[in-house]
């Protein structure tokens, strides 16, 4: 008997310990604050960070706010004496500004001997800056942030309908027309649906077709030539398909759906496919939320017809402000390695978010079917890009997102509307004295 | 032929002078909070800021702001927007909140609970509002579309049809704020004398004349003030176009301070934002004293 309770209690002291050790030892640092968007993705940031605290002792505060709220709060902060924030979490289309501006610290500044590990993605070099070339990138750009959670979209599809129709889930647009002429029973059932939002959503839903035609918006951003190319045919056929698309698959008001209404539509069953974030999977598996719990898989999104797979990447980055202590600095780095951990990053995915190492993405995890979106996410991963990774990327996303949705709502035509698009980009490239142009213009 | 007296002794010329040296701890902070901000933004409204190795720099281009005005594909749709919202929304509104505020006048019973009531709209935050008629307007699922459905009517596209999303911006604002014009008209119509209203029924006065020729030109100090200030509100409403349409479809619901916030804050161009708002400013000012002409004029 004694034994017994012996080896119970050593391996209660065993458990304990090795739960007590932690996934990195990152030493006893100063209390941090970190700047959060309130996401879908929350919950688990959330726990991981509490992981932290048990195992390291170190404490660390979030102040949670709006998307919107955070950009203002970062360049509060940031453009002022600083010293709010020791980290802060930026949607990638807003740490041009802050590159730029020169308010975050490199890593390599706080801790020169500090690499990343190699497996934690990139996310098409988010996270580096080249000051020279003003551009986003590892060669010859020091490392400013990493990706904390890294969304891509995917298309998102009822197992069981596409089952009973006898439907494949689709690879391409003619495909998902295809299955939308089965599945489209509106108003009671919508076959797809797409976000068409003025702004920022449909910029966004549209670029990854676009980009699968192969289309871009500036003919070579990366080596200084902004000229406008977003007028091109392939981006009109880019843009002909989506609205198309969403016209004949999804509600009659596809002007104005938005994320809210396309999770919204797919958790209620009312939707059978959309093309959505992969942030937004946790939305489908929770009971209290969804009518479609284990029912909903997903896939990389369709492609054109002689079109590639392609996908834009839209993630969280973790960076330091330039403005603090070196000990709030060296705290913030701590926080940061111990969360590119492999256990780290598992654990994070196991808490519902999405681990930006790839063995993580192909761990056991895979197996579980409350995983099975990782292969789909590593799949789209291989050909994900940045879009509009300069200073003017807000304005450009105002102008394009206003002039597509213009022509998804009948406005304009499609050729039109790219234009008008090409001709206000090139005026926002102009007044800030880019190398620009504009190609020949559309048929309207 | 009035006589002022001036103060001979020190402690007379402390009195006399305390009042206004007192006023000065109110200036300083008037100037602080009001007139610095003030002439910082139309010194930003001429200005470039641009950043780099987290400095500042402001560059002197009163013409380039002034060309982004001109170029700004959005701006005209956010004006005559902006000019039928406040238009359609105060004129509702002042005509409902002065019915309420006659008919529960007339109420013998219940007008404390009924000030009570119509209080609550006023109450809830925008932001609820917003996230409330958003619910109701859904196409799909909304309280609206199901209503209509009762009655055999097909489903509305509220907010995504072009024609009609501004106007459900309008129904939302007419719901929040008549409350506002009616606690105004309420507390007026509650201080009508009623000695001049009994002489009106005496002369044979109808009720409309009665309404026309004694209770309005009695009311219409109140009307203006109702007027002006929910003028005001309108030219600055943010939050339910935010939170409904955010200025779509297209650019069919866009107003000034939505506009105002992309440009400052979406596309950060401190400048050309700067800009805007003092011409906004300036704007509502003018408004402001026509109205205040035309309300004098009225009332000669």
């Amino acid at each position: 008997m004694s034994r017994i309770t012996t080896f119970v209690a050593a391996f209660a002291l065993c458990a304990a310990a090795h739960a007590a050790t932690p996934f990195v030892d990152v030493g006893k640092q100063e209390p941090i604050t970190i700047l959060t968007p309130s996401t879908p993705w929350l919950p688990a940031f959330t726990k991981i960070v509490e992981t932290y605290e048990e195992q390291t002792g170190n404490k660390v505060k979030l102040d949670v706010n709006p998307f919107g709220a955070v950009l203002e709060k970062a360049r509060n902060d940031l453009r002022g004496s600083g010293g709010a924030y020791d980290a802060v979490l930026l949607d990638t289309q807003w740490t041009i500004e802050m590159y730029e501006g020169g308010f975050l610290s490199p890593f390599a500044d706080i801790d020169s001997a500090f690499t990343p590990p190699k497996e934690l993605l990139t996310y098409d070099d988010s996270g580096y800056w080249n000051e020279q070339k003003r551009w986003r990138t590892s060669k010859g750009g020091k490392l400013m942030a990493f990706t904390v959670l890294g969304n891509v979209p995917v298309w998102y599809y009822r197992t069981d309908v596409l089952k009973d129709a006898g439907v494949a889930p689709p690879k391409t647009i003619p495909e998902v027309l295809a299955s939308c002429a089965k599945l489209n029973k509106p108003p009671s059932t919508y076959g797809a649906v797409l976000r068409g939002e003025r702004g920022n959503p449909i910029r966004y839903e549209w670029q990854q077709w676009m980009l699968s035609r192969g289309a871009t918006v500036v003919r070579d951003a990366e080596n200084g030539d902004f000229t406008v190319t977003i007028n091109s045919p392939q981006s009109k056929a880019a843009l002909d398909d989506y609205i198309e698309v969403a016209k004949k698959c999804g509600p009659p008001n596809p002007g104005a759906v938005g994320q809210g209404d396309v999770i919204q539509l797919l958790s209620t069953g009312k939707a059978v496919q959309g093309q959505l974030v992969l942030a937004a999977w946790a939305n489908f598996q929770d009971p209290k939320k969804s009518a479609v719990v284990g029912k909903i898989a997903v896939v990389p999104l369709p492609r054109a017809a002689d079109g590639k797979t392609a996908a834009v990447i839209g993630n969280w980055n973790y960076a330091i402000p330039k403005g603090i202590s070196p000990a709030k600095k060296k705290s913030a780095l701590a926080f940061a390695k111990w969360l590119m951990s492999y256990d780290a990053q598992y654990a994070f995915a196991k808490a519902g978010g999405i681990p930006n190492r790839t063995d993580v993405l192909a761990s056991d995890l895979t197996k579980d079917p409350n995983f099975s979106w990782m292969p789909a996410y590593l799949e789209t991963l291989k050909t994900a890009r940045q879009e509009l990774g300069y200073a003017e990327g807000a304005q450009v996303e105002q102008a394009l997102g206003l002039r597509l949705n213009q022509a998804l709502i009948g406005e304009m035509s499609s050729g039109k509307a790219l234009n008008q698009a090409a001709q206000d980009i090139k005026d926002i490239f102009e007044k800030n004295k880019r190398k620009t142009g504009l190609g020949p213009p559309l048929p309207e | 032929m009035i006589a002022v007296r001036r103060p001979r002794t020190l402690a007379g010329w402390i009195n006399a002078t305390f009042r206004h040296w007192s006023l000065l701890p109110a200036v300083i902070l008037f100037a602080a909070l009001t007139a610095y901000p003030a002439v910082d933004l139309a010194r930003m409204s001429v200005s470039t800021i641009t950043w780099q190795g987290a400095q500042d720099f402001w560059t002197f281009t009163p013409r380039r702001n002034f060309e982004a005005l001109m170029s700004d594909p959005s701006l005209s749709a956010a004006v005559v927007n902006t000019l039928v919202f406040v238009a359609a929304a105060v004129v509702v509104e002042m005509v409902l909140g002065l019915a309420l505020a006659l008919l529960v006048g007339r109420m013998v019973r219940g007008k404390g609970a009924m000030r009570t009531i119509m209080i609550v709209p006023i109450l809830v935050p925008a932001v609820a509002i917003g996230s409330m008629f958003k619910l109701m307007y859904n196409y799909d699922f909304g309280l609206f579309n199901q209503a209509l459905a009762v009655v055999g009517l097909g489903p509305v596209s509220w907010l995504g049809s072009p024609s009609l999303a501004l106007w459900s911006v309008v129904i939302v604002d007419i719901w929040h704020w008549t409350p506002f014009v009616f606690l105004i008209m309420f507390a007026a119509v509650e201080g009508l004398p009623q000695d001049v209203i009994e002489a009106g029924h005496v002369d044979g006065a109808s009720p409309w004349q009665l309404l026309r020729y004694v209770t309005l030109p009695l009311l219409m100090p109140a009307l203006t003030v109702a007027f002006l200030f929910r003028s005001i509100l309108a030219f600055k409403a943010f939050d339910e176009v935010y939170l409904l349409t955010g200025g779509g479809p297209g650019t069919s619901s866009e107003l000034l301070s939505l506009h105002l916030y992309r440009v400052f804050f979406e596309q950060n161009q401190l400048g050309y934002g700067a800009l805007l708002s003092v011409l906004t400013m300036v704007a509502i000012l003018t408004a402001l004293a026509l109205g205040r002409r035309v309300a004098r004029k009225v009332r000669r």
